[in-house]
């Protein structure tokens, strides 16, 4: 961006961004940060040798760095090989799988772990790894995706002609290395970061713990007279482990932007898989059923009453469901519905402002506004709960703290970098020139800026609107952390199948589902277009 | 209205890359392309005329105001400028129509429509820019750029994302357009053939500097600089060295020093200024390895590699691509200084 464009964008939106990042990613960090290592009960150097002699901690953080690496690994096998299979492929029915890569994504981890739970013993090492890696891989599926898409098929084909099919691939394979990368590393960090599905996990099978389970099982016997040193263990260690992580971030982010813009000159040519066309298909299905079939089956018959009664699914036994699944929990599916509607807002009215700085001018706004990913959902929580729990709005009267408001806060938080990273790629996609054409019209700015500035990201817009309504809406972390979120209904349905409650849950989690799918569908459906890429 | 533009000792940094000073005006109404290769700085150049980039120092004139010196930044949208990027630079998500009303919003849409008609455009007005051709989108680019009624037209490499056959209709509809409004024009280019097509004056730039200034024919018949007749004419340049009686020696010869020239000169040999022949067996002059040969107007034009140079000759006969040609000067040489001192 010139200076003369710089002068004329309107500079407000990006310092109440960047105010909203400092307050509610960056400052409960740094509390949380400040109140372990600072003050009379800070955590001393003894405390912090003792940590490195802690076994239970060393064997947590081994554990949860295991499972991160198997989960990444299983979602990049899922994920990525579905992208490999499915985009410029011969495989039947390529065209309407690969934009079902995504689709997984829609359910909350916690689901798929209640559905393979109904089946099999799901616990331990392996399925745990196993039923994140599929929840997660997604992430993997979407970027390697874009990556295929953004490759210049005339460059495919230079490499066919000079050397072969098997050599093309592997040039291909190495050309969308960047958002590979990318994907798993946001797989890896969501993996680790999970509470929901390992605490599920220990509690059906007693065999699992994951460090982000050690962090809130002290946090939640914060109440019980621990001493202070031993609940701020968790937290202190997670401390580098979360810098470890930002720079991790740092360095897929970095790899994505120095990766050259490869346009879109022509599309990769249909590439064929010979005798595997058939056989290749099972890993695609092999992929869905896992993240969407198996789920979705398993609390259909929850909800249609023969996982507790074992009697033969029945209509009548889904209308009782459904009455109670309504006297349980429809409040807390509406507060769902609209704290995931308001946080996608939010993070819009946020991240447009950030995207268009970071995309033209200051690449580092990316990885500032990025970084809040690397936090576990847990460590941020709890880091809120730190930070304005006590706080002067408090003193004053004011219940933010317990009121929708700042458990949107969080979620914004929380979902930020999502729609930043999002945004941030569709405006660098835009060319400069069309703008500064744009500062030559006699205009005022704001028509400027809403014209040639915010209408061409309209379709990246929507899309990081669904995303983060999406990932809101099966939230639960935070969800167990924050006072508002509490009265959510992933969160409550969290608590009830753990009490013999997979009737009414079985139906909450299908609609949750169902409006997971179907409202972000409604306005494409209604105006017949389809959702933008998603990275 | 058509303004004049005045740039005096204009200097602008970007990055490790230093423009000028540059000086030079534009009569109002007049035309002036800025020629150079790549990397030279002129579209660095056209952009601080335009005030898109900040100028270090210096001063830019349009018509009586200053709209940029040390203290002075007009936006871009107060110069009453126009200006058509290389690659048309159209707002995707826009019509042909709503480009041009969204430029001009005084423009009623009948005389949109009507300005979109004289470019060819009337069947494209309410198609986005994506279906566009090359040549339709710079068509719309220029319609854009004049539909505000801009006192002065810049121009960035217009022509370059253009075909050949859409080049003579566009050179055509920029001429009549801007003849029309009496335009001052400014435009940048890499082609001479552009530049010549578009404008009556020259400024040659390189490395940031002004290499020459003038009348395009004048630049044309006797370029002051090598790299100006090399750039422009497409003309070979031998070095020269410096004999013992203090004459210019040339693998044509020795030559008298030009008058008050210090410099190191370079021997100029612009295309058909120097005659092939079929070279005999025991030739010792200057010649070379004949790589192309067309017959022109009743004799042939014959390309030589000479030294590491490609010299256009003319012959009276065809000479065999691959045989060795001898050759020799047509006319008196040009020696010339690479660039001014």
């Amino acid at each position: 961006m010139t200076s003369t464009s710089r002068a004329l964008t309107v500079r407000w939106p990006l310092w109440l961004a960047l105010a909203f990042l400092a307050t509610f990613a960056a400052l409960p960090l740094a509390v949380l940060a400040a109140q372990t290592v600072l003050g009379p009960d800070g955590f001393t150097f003894e405390a912090w040798r003792a940590l490195l002699h802690d076994e239970n901690l060393g064997r947590q953080a081994g554990a949860t760095l295991q499972l991160g690496v198997a989960a990444t690994a299983i979602s990049l096998l899922l994920g990525g090989g579905h992208a490999w299979l499915t985009v410029g492929r011969d495989l039947p029915g390529a065209s309407l799988l690969a934009p079902l890569g995504i689709a997984p994504l829609v359910l909350p981890p916690i689901f798929v772990a209640m559905g393979f739970s109904e089946l099999m013993p799901a616990s331990g090492f392996w399925p745990c790894a196993f039923l994140l890696g599929v929840a997660h891989a997604p992430f993997v599926a979407v970027l390697a995706a874009r990556g295929l898409r953004a490759t210049d098929g005339r460059a495919y084909e230079s490499a066919l002609l000079l050397r072969g099919r098997g050599r093309a691939e592997t040039w291909l394979l190495r050309t969308i290395a960047p958002e590979l990368l990318a994907g798993c590393l946001l797989a890896f960090l969501f993996t680790v970061a999970d509470h929901g599905v390992p605490e599920f996990l220990t509690v059906k099978g007693k065999a699992w713990h994951t460090y982000a389970e050690g962090i809130m099982s002290r946090w939640a016997r914060r109440a019980v007279g621990t001493t202070f040193a031993e609940l701020q263990s968790p937290i202190v260690a997670a401390l580098p482990f979360l810098a470890a992580l930002g720079c991790l971030l740092w360095a897929a982010l970095k790899l994505r932007a120095d990766a050259p813009d490869r346009g879109v000159a022509r599309p990769l040519p249909l590439r064929p898989l010979g005798g595997w066309r058939w056989p290749a298909l099972l890993l695609p299905f092999a992929y869905l059923t896992a993240g969407v079939g198996v789920p979705v089956v398993v609390l259909a018959r929850w909800a249609l009453g023969s996982a507790q009664k074992r009697e033969p699914m029945s209509l009548q036994y889904l209308q009782q469901s459904f009455a109670k699944a309504m006297d349980q929990c429809a409040v807390h599916l509406g507060n769902s519905v609209a704290l995931a509607a308001a946080t996608a807002l939010l993070v819009l009215l946020l991240a447009v402002p950030l995207a268009r700085r970071s995309g033209r001018s200051s690449p580092r706004l990316e990885l500032a506004s990025a970084l809040p990913i690397a936090a576990p959902a847990i460590l941020l929580g709890i880091g809120l709960v730190r930070a304005f729990h006590d706080s002067w709005l408090r003193a004053l009267g004011n219940d933010f703290y317990s009121g929708f408001g700042f458990a949107a806060c969080g979620y914004v938080a929380r979902f930020l970098p999502f729609a930043a990273l999002t945004l941030t790629g569709q405006v660098r996609r835009l060319p400069v020139a069309a703008e500064e054409a744009g500062a030559l019209v006699a205009r005022s700015p704001v028509v400027r800026a809403f014209r040639l500035h915010l209408q061409p990201l309209a379709p990246a817009a929507w899309t990081a609107w669904v995303m983060v309504f999406v990932l809101a809406l099966r939230e639960l972390d935070l969800a167990v952390i924050l006072p508002a979120a509490n009265a959510t209904a992933v969160r409550r349905l969290a608590n009830a199948v753990h009490y013999q409650h997979e009737d009414w849950s079985g139906v909450i989690a299908l609609m949750l589902l169902s409006i997971a799918i179907v409202v972000p569908m409604l306005p494409s459906l209604i105006a017949g277009r389809r959702l933008a890429s998603l990275s | 209205m058509s303004q004049p533009v005045t740039v005096t000792d204009l200097a602008c940094q970007r990055g490790a890359f230093r423009l000028g000073p540059v000086a030079f005006d534009v009569a109002a109404g007049g035309r002036l392309a800025i020629v150079g290769p790549s990397g030279s700085g002129k579209t660095t150049l056209l952009r601080c005329i335009a005030g898109l980039e900040r100028a270090t120092s210096g001063t830019i004139r349009i018509g009586a105001n200053v709209v940029a010196d040390a203290r002075t930044h007009v936006a871009p949208d107060r110069r009453g400028l126009g200006l058509v990027f290389q690659d048309g630079a159209l707002w995707s998500h826009m019509t042909a129509l709503q480009h041009l009303r969204f430029a001009a919003p005084k423009l009623a849409e009948a005389d949109a429509l009507a300005l979109l008609a004289r470019a060819g455009l009337e069947s494209h007005a309410r198609r986005k820019p994506a279906t566009f051709s090359g040549g339709e989108a710079q068509r719309l680019g220029l319609l854009r750029a004049l539909a505000p009624d801009p006192a002065v037209l810049l121009l960035d490499e217009p022509l370059r994302s253009v075909d050949v056959h859409q080049r003579a209709t566009l050179v055509l509809l920029l001429r009549t357009l801007g003849d029309e409004r009496g335009l001052t024009t400014i435009l940048v280019t890499h082609d001479r053939d552009e530049a010549l097509a578009l404008a009556t004056d020259l400024v040659v730039l390189d490395g940031g500097r002004v290499m020459e200034r003038g009348p395009a024919v004048e630049l044309l018949q006797r370029p002051a600089t090598a790299f100006t007749a090399a750039f422009l004419l497409g003309a070979a340049c031998l070095p020269t060295t410096v004999g013992p009686t203090g004459r210019i020696v040339t693998p044509f010869g020795e030559f008298d020093r030009p008058g008050g020239s210090a410099a190191a000169l370079r021997l100029v040999l612009p295309p058909g200024s120097t005659i092939a022949a079929a070279a005999p067996a025991a030739h010792a002059g200057p010649g070379g390895r004949v790589l192309g040969c067309v017959p022109d107007a009743g004799s042939f034009r014959v390309q030589v590699a000479f030294e590491d140079q490609l010299l256009h000759s003319t012959a009276a006969a065809p000479l065999v691509v691959g045989s060795r040609a001898s050759l020799s000067l047509r006319q008196a040489p040009w020696l010339l200084p690479w660039q001014p001192s």
